[in-house]
């Protein structure tokens, strides 16, 4: 029960994106489509759950003045695996998240789950916290990439659910994931709250 | 002192583990990615080879490069810096090698890469010219890297309906208006009918901004790029 409860808090009650407001930079650039959010998580989710293990493993052998540094050396050198897999197995997804594949090393969620988490717990504890901070991060970034790609271009994950004249062109520039983004904070916030209020009333 | 020395060995340690896991991968993958590499490019050679008109492909299939070695056969020019032009005028470069294939006429093919700077970053064009009896003619392109430009707008560059307006000019078109312009720039309206658009074409204006949302940055550094490799073609090949 308590496991569990490590892969689920990351989903919905601690996401990333929507709650703890993390990792912003990837999720403004990369969510023009589906397809680029989707890809973009599943990323993240490999080299959060990756690093999460290993920092759990080395955690007592590590003294506290040099963590961050040493976190980093984990976190770039999966990130730059999974940039070195990309390449070479998937390459038209390599082409259009290839810029911002680098860019997960400097994302907060993967340092912040390993400074936070998985520095204070134990292998299978991290393992589940990083794979269900994963899974919460691509359901983010995967729903806000359908919105903007359907509100923008009238597709989701290339087809068509209306015509292209009805399409709001400014949803795919950064105004319109900002807009998004904020309106489905407010969204998911307003739904914590009255959960909160119903369970106190 | 002691305390020093253990940490800075065990960072030491940290550090060696990740740089060896990582030189293991990079030699795994060292052969998928070049692999990956070549078959995005022998794909857009065989795309720029087919003839928009008819749809068909413009060489005999054995003359398809498959390999590597096959594709090293077919380098017409090449420099060693890795550029054969550099197109001030038109801000675009032409890059190393240029290809030449055999039609199935025994007509020259040439198939250029250049690149042009876009709205954030260059845009890599492959192009295809015919060396026909009444002079060069670009065939089709193919657009290798657009990643920099702004999605649902320059990005849109990548679809065939857009590249279709790029497909069959005349050398003659970029004579007569010492180069290719977009309608924007050239101070056309959009034309509604193919005829006219075709016409546009011959005059050295492209027209994509009724197709494109209005974008001129993008489809300006292809037109440059395009440019760029009839300029180069001209000189090296006193095409007329």
């Amino acid at each position: 029960m308590g496991y569990l409860r490590e892969f689920t808090k990351g989903i919905i009650k601690e996401n990333p994106t929507y709650v703890q407001v993390l990792g912003m930079c990837p999720t403004l650039a990369v969510t023009t489509s589906a397809m680029n959010g989707l890809g973009m998580g599943l990323a993240t989710l490999s080299v959060l759950t990756m690093s999460n293990v290993v920092v759990s493993l080395v955690r007592k052998f590590i003294p506290q003045k040099i963590r961050i540094p040493a976190y980093i050396v984990v976190i770039a050198s999966f990130v730059t695996m999974v940039d070195l897999l990309m390449h070479g197995f998937t390459y038209e997804l390599w082409k259009t998240l290839g810029l911002f594949i680098p860019l997960i090393v400097v994302n907060c969620i993967i340092l912040g789950r390993a400074e936070a988490f998985a520095s204070k717990n134990n292998i299978l504890a991290s393992f589940l916290d990083g794979l269900g901070m994963g899974v919460g991060f691509t359901l983010s970034l995967l729903l806000l990439g359908s919105v903007r790609e359907l509100l923008g271009n009238g597709t989701i994950f290339g087809y068509r659910i209306w015509a292209k004249d009805y399409s709001i062109f400014i949803m795919i520039l950064p105004p319109g994931a900002f807009i998004v983004l904020g309106l489905l904070a407010g969204f998911f916030n307003s739904i914590s709250l009255k959960f909160k209020g119903s369970k106190k009333g | 002192m002691g305390e020093i020395l253990k940490t800075a060995l065990i960072l030491t340690l940290v550090t060696l583990i990740a740089g060896i896991g990582l030189g293991l991968i990079y030699a795994m993958v060292k052969k998928p990615i070049e692999k990956a590499e070549l078959n995005a490019k022998l794909k857009a050679i065989r795309e720029v080879l087919i003839d928009p008109e008819s749809g068909k492909l413009m060489v005999d299939d054995s003359e398809l490069p498959k390999s590597l070695s096959e594709l090293e056969n077919k380098i017409w020019r090449s420099d060693e810096s890795g550029i054969v032009c550099n197109c001030r005028k038109f801000k675009a470069k032409v890059y190393s090698p240029v290809y030449r294939f055999k039609g199935l006429n025994g007509e020259e093919i040439f198939i250029l890469t250049g690149s042009s700077p876009g709205y954030g970053g260059d845009v890599v064009v492959m192009a295809s010219f015919v060396k026909k009896a009444d002079g060069m003619f670009e065939n089709a392109i193919e657009i290798l890297d657009y990643s920099q430009e702004t999605p649902g707008l320059g990005a849109r560059i990548s679809e065939s309906e857009v590249k279709k307006r790029f497909y069959g000019v005349p050398f003659s078109a970029f004579k007569k208006s010492e180069g290719l312009k977009v309608n924007k720039d050239a101070g056309v309206m959009p034309k509604d009918k193919r005829e006219e658009i075709e016409k546009l074409k011959r005059d050295g204006v492209i027209q994509t901004s009724d197709i494109m949302t209005g974008a001129t940055i993008t489809p300006r550094a292809v037109v440059n790029t395009l440019n760029c490799m009839f300029e180069w073609l001209g000189k090296v090949e006193g095409v007329k």
